[in-house]
């Protein structure tokens, strides 16, 4: 379990992130969802380790990250999947996946890569292409596998969404969903578009100027019509 | 035309010299994304150590590992306390930077082994070869640095293409934040990069010093070709320096047959302003010029 208490992340004078609080249990997916500038990204990008926190703490399974480097984050077990579909365009289909977790052994690298490659076959039949020449939903596939490929304890999607077709954030949503089933992941999933991210995610986090206005059931959120007028814009 | 193929061919042992140091250029800019001016500074200081090293012990061989080792340490080193401190505040300062350990290098190399030139002793035969009855402009001599070149280019190329290290360091020169992001320490990466330029440059220096002399200046030039080989070949490109390093070499074998070796350098420059204008990118580049 990634548990994050009382983050706070000022920008300069701006105050991006302010005592955000909030639980993201193994094997479900929590969806953080709010308009732009709301702090998603913020929020993500600290847990990663990119953006220093100016007060509060976020640990995993009860050992703190908060502080540490972005690169030690990684290998404590917090996969970060940033915004924009971030691969290496220069760097073939492999190669972008043998990046993520050199750390650990050959046998077990080799082992999460056949996981990677069930999970998202397309990957597997382009593994020899540079990964500039891929669509951008294979692309964002390729990114996760990355991500998965650093074998984590806690997922952090950062808008998987953007820019991509309906019926393939579906698809790849699911894929996530299932996988934080079966592997036992705690997923953050951060989402512009709540229709979708509430569709799979287990608990909702209502995100609104930097503060949690709201958590529970994701379907309660869902249905919650004075929020979904005040916050989410539908 | 038989003057023509001598000078051709006499240019390849400089071309390679050129081929290595252009490397190292490309290895730091690879790396950090800074052009390290104070790379044949580097160079000048560890083939001085290799001389020193020659004189005590009269081997060619440890002279050479000698100033591999410390041309890697003096990469560390200027890496550590100079780009590090000065990258964070902005690149073209970091670049001034290189500048200013040139200078300081050849300074503290004028303090330690005094400002006239020194020669190097020749390890192997500087005498033209002679077959099918004639003599070539090519000496044994050129044919080791040649054998040097190509197994620095091969294993460089083996290192980028087949290791963990090698993937890490592409890695970080493209995308340092997924290259963090995936676990990969690339404050680390980063050093490692300059550390391997710095020994690419020892070995250039002490390849080419038996070639010419040594002193405090005397690898300025080298410099300006390199500079220009590297940046034609795209900065970015490992076989685009050799390529172009080796181009270089040649072209300006030929000028200097033709015309007056002090031509060279001026030749080296108009080939990096017409590159400039026509092909900012470089042969062998990848990405879009950055336009001004």
């Amino acid at each position: 379990m990634l548990a994050v208490e009382s983050l706070t992340v000022d920008y300069g004078p701006v105050r991006a992130l302010a005592n955000v609080s909030l639980q993201v249990p193994a094997g479900e997916v929590t969806a953080v969802i709010g308009a732009n500038g709301a702090g998603k990204s913020t929020l993500m990008r600290t847990l990663a380790g990119l953006v220093r926190p100016n007060a509060g703490t976020a640990s995993l399974e009860g050992q703190v990250i908060t502080g540490r480097k972005a690169e030690d984050i990684a290998r404590m077990g917090v996969a970060l999947v940033p915004e924009g579909r971030s691969t290496v365009p220069e760097l073939t289909v492999e190669e972008n996946l043998r990046l993520g977790g050199l750390w650990r052994s050959r046998a077990e690298r080799a082992a999460t890569q056949q996981e990677v490659f069930d999970l998202f076959p397309i990957l597997g039949e382009r593994r020899t292409m540079r990964a500039d020449t891929l669509s951008g939903g294979e692309r964002q596939q390729l990114a996760i596998g990355r991500a998965l490929m650093c074998d984590p304890t806690c997922l952090l999607l950062d808008e998987p969404s953007l820019g991509l077709a309906p019926l393939i954030v579906t698809q790849i949503l699911e894929l996530v969903k299932k996988l934080a089933e079966e592997s036992n992941i705690a997923v953050l999933l951060v989402e512009q578009n709540a229709v979708t991210a509430l569709r799979v995610a287990h608990t909702g986090v209502v995100l609104n100027l930097g503060t949690v206005v709201m958590v529970g059931p994701a379907q309660e959120i869902a249905s919650h019509e004075e929020l979904r007028h005040a916050y989410l814009g539908y | 035309m038989t003057s023509f193929i001598d000078y051709v061919l006499g240019g390849f042992g400089s071309g390679m010299i050129i081929a290595l140091m252009a490397l190292a250029l490309v290895l730091t800019w690879r790396a950090t994304r800074v052009v390290n001016f104070a790379q044949v500074g580097q160079a000048m200081f560890t083939t001085f150590i290799a001389l020193s090293l020659q004189t005590l012990t009269g081997s060619w061989v440890i002279a050479l590992v000698g100033a591999m080792v410390a041309g890697a340490l003096l990469g560390v080193i200027v890496q550590y306390l100079v780009l590090r401190p000065v990258k964070r505040a902005d690149t073209s300062g970091a670049i001034i930077a290189t500048f200013g350990v040139l200078i300081a290098l050849q300074a503290a190399a004028g303090m330690i082994w005094g400002g006239d030139s020194r020669a190097y002793p020749q390890p192997f035969g500087n005498t033209a070869i002679t077959l099918f009855g004639r003599e070539w402009p090519v000496s044994a001599y050129d044919l080791v640095v040649v054998g040097f070149a190509v197994i620095l280019v091969v294993g460089l190329t083996l290192l980028f293409t087949r290791t963990n290290l090698g993937l890490a360091m592409r890695a970080t020169a493209f995308n340092p934040e997924v290259a963090r992001l995936s676990g990969i320490r690339v404050g680390r990466t980063l050093t490692i990069g300059w550390a391997l330029a710095g020994i690419v440059g020892a070995v250039a220096g002490v390849l080419v010093a038996p070639t010419s002399a040594i002193s405090p200046n005397s690898f300025d030039i080298l410099l300006v070709f390199a500079f220009t080989a590297a940046v034609i070949g795209g900065l970015d490109s490992l076989i685009g320096a050799v390529a172009l390093g080796i181009g270089t070499g040649l072209i300006l074998s030929v000028v200097s047959g033709y015309s007056d070796s002090s031509n060279a350098p001026v030749v080296a420059l108009v080939l990096l302003a017409v590159n400039l204008v026509l092909k900012p990118e470089g042969v062998f580049g990848h990405h879009k010029a950055r336009s001004v």
